[in-house]
Formats: C-alpha cells, sequence, structure tokens
C-alpha cells in the first residue's frame, strides 16, 4: 500500500490535532476525562473507578498515587512503597506532601484502604499491542510503517523527547529529594496528553479504513488524552491530573524560556529550562541578573553554557573583549579564551534575505574551537569543509 | 549548491542516494524540508514530478530528486530555484562542546 498525497494530507492534520492536545495549557475538562477513564476501563474488562482524584500537576499526582497506595498496607512494616496512614498524619513531610494529602482530604478521601494495584498494564500496554497488531494486519505492515511517518513520528520526537522525557527526568530527581516513595509511582504514570502522538497514528488508520475497528480498544485513552494530563490508574481508584498552565517551547520545539519556567502547573510545579537544558532553580534566579564577569568565573562548563546563552553571546564577546580572528564573504570568525575550557569561537553572519524593514539580520553561532576562517566556521555549520562550501545563491 | 537560511541544498551524484522512501506531505499537501515549532514557518519544496525522499535507514537524513525543475521558498527568505538533478538536504547545526545541536530559522 502506498498513501496518496490526499491520504497522507489527513494523516497530517490528525497529527496536528494531537501535537495541539499535547501542547494544550487549557484547565482539564474534568466530566470528559472522567467519561474517558471509565470506558477505558471498561474497554479493558474492569469495573469503574470508586472514586476519582484530581491533582494540579504530575508532581502532586504521583505523590497521591504514594500516599493512596500506602492506604492500603495496614502497617509500616509492610509498606514498602511509602509510609502507611498513622504516620501520613503525622505531619513531619514537607509543605508539597501536606498540600497533596490535604487537596485528597478535600476531596474525601479517608485513610484506609488504597488504590489498588496499578492496572496500567490493561488500560494501556495491552489495548495498545493489541491496536497495533489489528492496525498491521489491516494495513499490512509496510502501510502501517508508512501511516507511522505520516503521523507520529514527528510528534514523537516533538512530545516524548523534548516535553514528556524531560518532565519524568525532573520529577524523578525532584520525588527523590522531595517524597523518596512516589519515584516508583512514575513507572505507573499514564500520560494523558502525552499519549496523543502515538494516538494519531491510530486516528489515522481508523479513518483511512473506517468499519475496521481499528480505534475501537483505544477510545477511552484517547478522551482522557484529550482533555487532561498524566494520570494514574489503581483496581479501585484513578488519580487524574490537570496540563500545564503554561508551556514555552523554541523554534526547534525544545523547552525554553529566560524570564520563568519553561512549564508551569496550576499548583506551582515548574520546570526552567533554556533550549532544552534544564536550568537549577537557584540559578534561574541569578539569570536576570548576570555580569560578563560572574560568567567568566563559573567554574561549570554546563551552567555557564545556559549563562552565556541567556547573556546573549554577541554581548559576552564584546563586554569580556573577544578578538575577530578571520573576515571574509561568509562572515565574521571570533575569538575568546575562557578559563579552564575551550576557547569560545563563533561565526558572525549576516542574514542573505533582508528583513521588511530594510535592515539584515544578523546572527551568531558557535563553531569548534580550532575553526581558523569564518568560510571554514560556516561551512563546519552544514558539515563540509572550506573548500567544498560554495553556495551558488543564497537567500 | 543553494543555501535558504538553515537550509543547505547539495548536489549529489545519483548513485549517492541511498535506498529511500518518500517522506509524507504535511497537512496542506506540501513537502516540507524544515519546519520551525514556534513560528510554523517552513522551508517547502515543489515542482513538476519532484520527489522528497528519506533514507530508510536514518529518516532524518533527506534527499531531493528533481526531474525538470523545482523551487524551495520560505515565508522570510527568497525563493530558490533547482535544476533537474539529485541533492542532499543539509540543516545547518551550532557547535556545542563534546556535541552538536540544530539551528531553525
Amino acid at each position: 500500500m502506498r498513501l496518496t498525497p490526499e491520504q497522507e494530507a489527513l494523516a497530517a492534520a490528525i497529527e496536528d490535532q494531537w501535537l495541539a492536545a499535547a501542547v494544550d495549557t487549557t484547565p482539564a475538562d474534568r466530566p470528559a476525562a472522567e467519561a474517558g477513564v471509565r470506558e477505558a476501563y471498561r474497554r479493558a474488562g474492569l469495573t469503574a473507578p470508586e472514586r476519582i482524584f484530581w491533582l494540579g500537576s504530575p508532581r502532586a499526582g504521583a505523590i497521591a498515587a504514594a500516599l493512596l497506595s500506602a492506604g492500603a498496607s495496614p502497617s509500616p512494616d509492610q509498606a514498602p512503597t511509602g509510609p502507611a496512614p498513622d504516620t501520613l498524619a503525622s505531619g513531619v513531610d514537607g509543605p508539597i506532601v501536606q498540600q497533596v494529602r490535604d487537596a485528597l482530604l478535600s476531596q474525601g478521601w479517608r485513610p484506609g484502604p488504597g488504590m489498588g494495584a496499578s492496572v496500567r498494564r490493561q488500560v494501556r500496554t495491552e489495548p495498545w499491542a493489541a491496536a497495533r497488531e489489528r492496525a498491521s494486519g489491516v494495513l499490512g505492515p509496510e502501510g502501517w510503517a508508512q501511516l507511522g511517518a505520516a503521523a507520529g513520528r514527528r510528534s514523537w520526537a516533538l512530545v516524548m523527547d523534548r516535553v514528556a522525557g524531560r518532565i519524568r527526568l525532573r520529577l524523578g530527581e525532584d520525588l527523590a529529594a522531595e517524597f523518596p516513595a512516589a519515584r516508583p509511582r512514575l513507572l505507573d504514570a499514564i500520560y494523558g496528553q502525552h499519549d496523543g502522538v502515538w494516538l494519531s497514528t491510530f486516528e489515522a488508520a481508523d479513518r483511512l479504513h473506517p468499519g475496521s475497528g481499528l480505534l475501537d480498544g483505544l477510545t477511552g485513552l484517547t478522551a482522557v488524552a484529550r482533555h487532561c494530563g498524566w494520570w494514574w490508574a489503581g483496581s479501585r481508584f484513578a488519580i487524574l491530573t490537570e496540563r500545564p498552565s503554561l508551556l514555552a517551547r523554541d523554534n526547534v520545539g525544545r523547552l525554553h524560556r529566560g524570564e520563568g519556567p519553561a512549564i508551569g502547573y496550576p499548583d506551582g510545579y515548574a520546570l526552567w529550562a533554556w533550549r532544552g537544558m534544564p536550568i537549577p532553580t537557584d540559578l534561574a534566579a541569578e539569570l536576570p541578573h548576570l555580569t560578563a564577569d560572574r560568567i567568566g568565573a563559573e567554574s561549570n562548563a554546563e551552567l555557564r553554557r545556559v549563562m552565556l546563552e541567556h547573556f546573549g553571546y554577541e554581548r559576552y564577546l564584546q563586554e569580556a573583549g573577544a578578538r575577530a580572528l578571520h573576515q571574509d564573504e561568509t562572515g565574521t570568525l571570533w575569538h575568546l579564551p575562557l578559563t579552564g575550557d575551550e576557547p569560545l569561537v563563533m561565526v558572525e553572519v549576516v542574514n542573505a534575505t533582508p528583513e521588511p524593514d530594510g535592515t539584515s539580520r544578523v546572527y551568531w553561532l558557535r563553531v569548534p574551537p580550532g575553526t581558523r576562517t569564518a568560510r571554514a566556521g560556516v561551512a563546519w555549520t552544514f558539515g563540509l569543509t572550506a573548500d567544498e562550501y560554495h553556495p551558488l545563491l543564497q537567500t | 549548491m543553494y543555501r535558504q537560511g538553515d537550509v543547505l541544498i547539495v548536489p549529489v551524484a545519483e548513485g549517492d542516494v541511498p535506498s529511500c522512501s518518500a517522506v509524507p506531505r504535511d497537512r496542506q499537501g506540501r513537502m516540507v524540508l524544515a519546519r520551525g515549532e514556534a513560528t510554523g514557518h517552513a522551508h517547502v519544496i515543489g515542482g513538476p514530478g519532484l520527489q522528497l525522499l528519506a533514507d530508510v535507514d536514518d529518516p532524518s537524513s533527506m534527499f531531493v530528486d528533481v526531474p525538470s525543475y523545482g523551487r524551495v521558498t520560505h515565508e522570510e527568505h527568497g525563493p530558490i530555484s533547482l535544476p533537474a538533478g539529485h541533492y542532499r538536504v543539509v540543516r545547518q547545526r551550532e557547535y556545542i562542546p563534546g556535541s552538536f545541536r540544530p539551528v531553525a530559522d
């Protein structure tokens, strides 16, 4: 099977919708998400959860999952994943755990039997595997692979690698520091809005082959993914969470913001990042007041890179006294030694197409420290040598 | 070779094009060489019988088959006309100590 251009356009439009859902920052549609959860349980042959709790971030969700799992154990000795309810009430935990406990109590939770074992496998893993087998049978392995390229591959890289993966990594570190019992609960998380990246391939398959039931086992998961953030499925309770209220990405889709967090949740959980690189909170506070001296004195090369990017390479090269090594028709090559690190070498390039106001945009690209000419620097950015790089036309 | 902002289009011999499959079109039916996530701007290629291809072993490595002529457009850059031939698409990158990363305009 070879997709026609019209089928590819349809698949791409479906992927675009799921990509938009994955970066949606509006409040969850709670009734619709809860209906999706019940549907997912029903499709998996399970009884609907007795209770559904709502939390304001995936951090709060993981902590809630740990607190509610702990409730299932009668005593601390038998509770390897978390403290038992009587110790939960003792108030020795930090304010974040206390905040989650209060949220659960205000929603009617009483310490006692917990949320039950995770049913993630039944509601997510197994329906996904079954749907894949069915779709591959209907479309053929080649058609299925083509559809995956047309709807799914691009957003997987953008959402799972650059957003969800970053959140997960950071959550693991934060939970280890704040409430270690909650860390293993990340293994049970279901990604809600971020699951759209693979659901899009199945929705595209279903649209191309209506009547084959290609989306049948996934309708519950699909509804949850459209309407809320990460969630946890237990045999007795489910925990649902809000989407972020703020999400800032750069032009290649990496988490990126200088004047505040790149991701923020309604309960205050936030993650700072600069061009995809996580920024420690204490550095984040320092960024608006950076000086060239402060950057020069930073001994951690990775943090210094974040500082440099935020401060601006051009400004730093000027303030720290960079030397122009070479100039030709491709641009100017700048050089600045950095104490205890390889030198900062950058090409300054002028855009060939002027801006609407008649000026030309100048941009700076860092190149390997051994670069000797501007041409060699620009050529390197395209994976070529100075001799190979000869554009006939540039716009 | 031809350069439009952060994309370089380099002629290659037909024999240097690896085993490829067609790159799916976007929802407007366009063939996209590179796209900006924040701006939504895209380097778009078109032309009679023109094919945008990706290495089956590395879908991020793209090639263009131009049987008669082609045209590359972008919201912020002037258009580029391509004569018939085979081309490799190179995305601009930036040096980071220990690795490198793509650039996008």
